[in-house]
């Protein structure tokens, strides 16, 4: 039927915008761009007998239509995978897990290299010296400072301001927000909430 | 040396700085520690925690996370012994210890840089300065050790000298016997829990809650007769002071708390371990000083109960299911009843009531302080193999904050279980006559292998149940003495094959002073017989020894006391 690859490709990314990226589907853009070009051929060939009757004409509008419809599904999917990716950007930072990097076409890849290096760029310049990382605490924290318990042995570990804790197992420890949240994503620390 | 003014002299010293604290396995030590780390969040003051089981645990805890850290909080350990000494710190790492346990080691008490104590310094009669240290030792010595090579020309001194040094030996010998007299007997002082509210409070950051562990914290005394009952109703009364201010509500409907507030209340409680997560039959059954008195694992012990509770017309029936399920009218009568038909089984207002707390959260089931310490105790010593002991401490910890009702109902599960081996192992001590007087004092071994032995390897537990023993021994032998017998208890230790913890506590007759003289003696015991055994625990009088030296110990002890 008409059209009824575009229409997949949008359900395609509908079952998958909950946080993960799915595999670049080449295949299927190809098809739906070879369904347009056969649409837009067939229009062509029938455009020069169109003029005076109204059932080729009508033909001719339905497959246009078809086109438009086609575009927009296709414009739609490329445009929700790039924004899928910018809010990786802010959730994982600049290096994505490699499952993500697998799934994205060669320019998206593109795409989110010149994305990182603006977005470098720009944090450099606000804030006083050194720049500001916007990706850190993107809601207010409510404290500063948190209560973690230590869930593995994981060593030492060095605080921005030069002490040394002792990780180990079952330690509780009361640390800075910051620092410790990449632990906890780790999964070494425990964040015990009262 | 003792703190004064604690504001002062230790929590705005620790503002900005990184502090490493040290908790021991008790329940009032974990309740001090959850509300200095209240006091802590509020000001955002970093700290590690690290749970210590005995003196080696301090050691090991403080070898490893003291990189850096110049404060280290010691929350009931570490005071009775020269921690100074143990720990071999760097000269800028300051000390600060609240602990419970008493008398505490004078070097602790005149060391004026490093050490400070939080503690009621009332409670503490440390003998005078003078009297145990002397400024000019080394200088003294250095003389001593020169004279055999000047002692041509120093003879003319020699009057001198030998009145000097007469008068250091009678100093000396002072020194001994006043150190003996002052260490002779271990007990325990103001709980550490309390000691911390109370810096909340100076602080005006007491809330209900901590108010609660406060009040936790005392009652763990109590229930691990730590503290003499009219210490206990001291404490009581002080918090009680404290309860009504928090709980203070208006007599017009507008001033009423919402229901999801914490609240606390004074009440005069019934003495019944669990009773209100038990059915009121296993409650009485297992709670000490009734089934004492009632001789209750016997059989003519539970026919009097039966009677008892016949007469105070509650149905078996009724007494038999979950309390929680009882009839309304007859729940509000027990307490009553009781006290009106005790005396008639030899009861008395001790055994039944206790003055304690109560406290309600949201439309959940009252919990009294006593259960709670049972639930978090038997967290703290619980016998799950797969689990480590600082898993315990966490488990204890949940139990404490009260979020997870799952937690709590393995609390509960786990204090029943306790008690329940507890009833059983003292049934066999007494139907087996295992008890045995050796004169000076009564002793009793739990054998390797029995049933319930591993809940019997954690000191807590050990020493509760070695009261149960004492009192239910008391209740059932003709022997006149008995009252004034200590006892001596051992169990096989869980983890280590062939070694016996062994613990000693006071006779009931100086159940008022609450004095332990074992701490002294099995150090004495153990040194007159080169036995090896450890005195790693923070209570000096529970040790671990080697289940061979036993026979040789107990000569040893009863020659020493006799």
């Amino acid at each position: 039927m008409l059209a009824e690859k575009a229409l997949d490709l949008i359900r395609e990314l509908q079952r998958t915008l909950s946080g993960t990226l799915s595999p670049y589907n080449e295949d299927k853009i190809r098809q739906v761009l070879e369904e347009m070009q056969n649409l837009y051929d067939q229009n062509r060939d029938r455009a020069h007998y169109a003029a005076g009757q109204a059932d080729v004409f009508a033909a001719i509008q339905l497959r246009h239509a078809a086109i438009q419809r086609n575009k927009r599904c296709l414009l739609a999917y490329l445009y929700n995978r790039l924004e899928q990716i910018r809010k990786m950007r802010w959730e994982f930072g600049s290096v994505l897990p490699s499952d993500v990097r697998y799934n994205m076409c060669e320019q998206e890849v593109q795409w989110f290299t010149q994305y990182n290096r603006q977005l470098a760029n720009y944090m450099k310049t606000i804030g006083e010296s050194g720049g500001l990382d916007l990706t850190q605490d993107m809601k207010p924290p409510k404290t500063l400072y948190v209560l973690v318990r230590c869930i593995m042995d994981h060593g030492e570990f060095e605080t921005q301001d030069g002490n040394i804790i002792l990780l180990k197992k079952n330690s509780q420890h009361y640390l800075l927000r910051s620092e410790c949240e990449h632990l906890i994503r780790q999964g070494i620390l425990e964040h015990l909430v009262h | 040396m003792l703190i004064k003014d604690f504001r002062r002299d230790f929590y705005d010293v620790l503002q900005h700085q990184r502090v490493l604290i040290l908790v021991a396995f008790d329940v009032d030590a974990l309740c001090a520690c959850k509300i200095l780390q209240y006091l802590f969040q509020c000001d955002q003051v970093l700290y590690t925690v690290v749970p210590v089981n005995g003196l080696q645990g301090v050691e090991n805890a403080f070898l490893e996370n003291a990189e850096g850290i110049k404060h280290v909080i010691l929350i009931n350990c570490g005071a009775s012994v020269d921690i100074v000494e143990l720990l071999q710190p760097e000269d800028n790492v300051r000390f600060y210890i609240c602990d419970s346990h008493r008398p505490v080691d004078i070097h602790n008490y005149y060391n004026a840089v490093q050490v400070k104590l939080l503690m009621r310094g009332e409670e503490l009669s440390v003998p005078s300065y003078d009297e145990v240290f002397r400024d000019d030792e080394s200088s003294e010595s250095d003389t001593e050790n020169d004279d055999p090579e000047l002692g041509g020309k120093k003879k003319r001194f020699d009057d001198e000298a030998i009145l000097r040094r007469q008068e250091r030996r009678r100093w000396k010998e002072n020194r001994v016997k006043l150190l003996f007299d002052y260490t002779k007997f271990t007990s325990f002082g103001t709980s550490a829990a309390l000691v911390m509210f109370e810096l909340a409070w100076k602080l005006s950051k007491d809330t209900n809650n901590l108010l609660w562990l406060a009040i936790v914290g005392v009652t763990d005394q109590q229930i691990h007769y730590r503290t003499p009952r009219e210490k206990y109703m001291e404490d009581v009364l002080a918090l009680q002071v404290h309860v009504s201010r928090h709980n203070q509500r208006g007599d017009d409907d507008e001033n009423l708390l919402s229901v999801n507030c914490l609240r606390v209340s004074f009440e005069e409680e019934l003495h019944l371990s669990l009773y209100r997560h038990w059915s009121l039959f296993d409650s009485i059954c297992h709670s000490t000083s009734v089934a004492c008195k009632l001789k209750l694992w016997s059989l003519k012990g539970q026919k009097k109960l039966h009677e008892f509770l016949a007469e105070m017309g509650l149905p078996l029936a009724q007494c038999k299911q979950q309390y929680s399920a009882m009839e309304s009218t007859l729940k509000s009568e027990v307490k009553e009843k009781m006290q009106t038909f005790m005396h008639k089984y030899g009861l008395e207002i001790q055994d039944i009531i206790l003055p304690s707390f109560t406290m309600q959260y949201g439309y959940k089931s009252v919990l009294c302080a006593a259960d709670h310490v049972m639930m978090c105790a038997a967290l703290l010593e619980s016998i799950d193999k797969s689990k480590m002991l600082t898993d315990y401490f966490l488990d204890g910890t949940e139990v404490l904050q009260r979020s997870n009702q799952e937690k709590m109902d393995s609390g509960v599960d786990a204090a029943k279980h306790q008690l329940r081996s507890m009833v059983k192992q003292i049934q066999s001590f007494i139907d087996m006559h295992q008890i045995i007087s050796a004169g000076p004092f009564l002793y009793v071994f739990i054998q390797e292998g029995a049933a319930d032995s591993r809940f019997f390897s954690h000191p807590q537990c050990l020493i509760r149940l070695a009261r149960f023993t004492l009192e239910a021994h008391c209740n059932v032998t003709r022997n006149k003495r008995a009252r004034i017998l200590p006892l001596i208890l051992g169990a096989p230790l869980m983890n280590e094959e062939g070694s016996t913890l062994v613990v000693g506590i006071p006779p009931l007759d100086t159940d008022d002073e609450r004095k332990n003289f074992f701490g002294k003696a099995f150090e004495q015991a153990a040194e007159s017989t080169n036995t090896s055994a450890k005195f790693n625990s923070f209570e000096s009088h529970v040790i671990e020894m080697k289940s061979e030296d036993k026979s040789k110990f107990f000569d040893a002890m009863i020659g020493l006391l006799q």
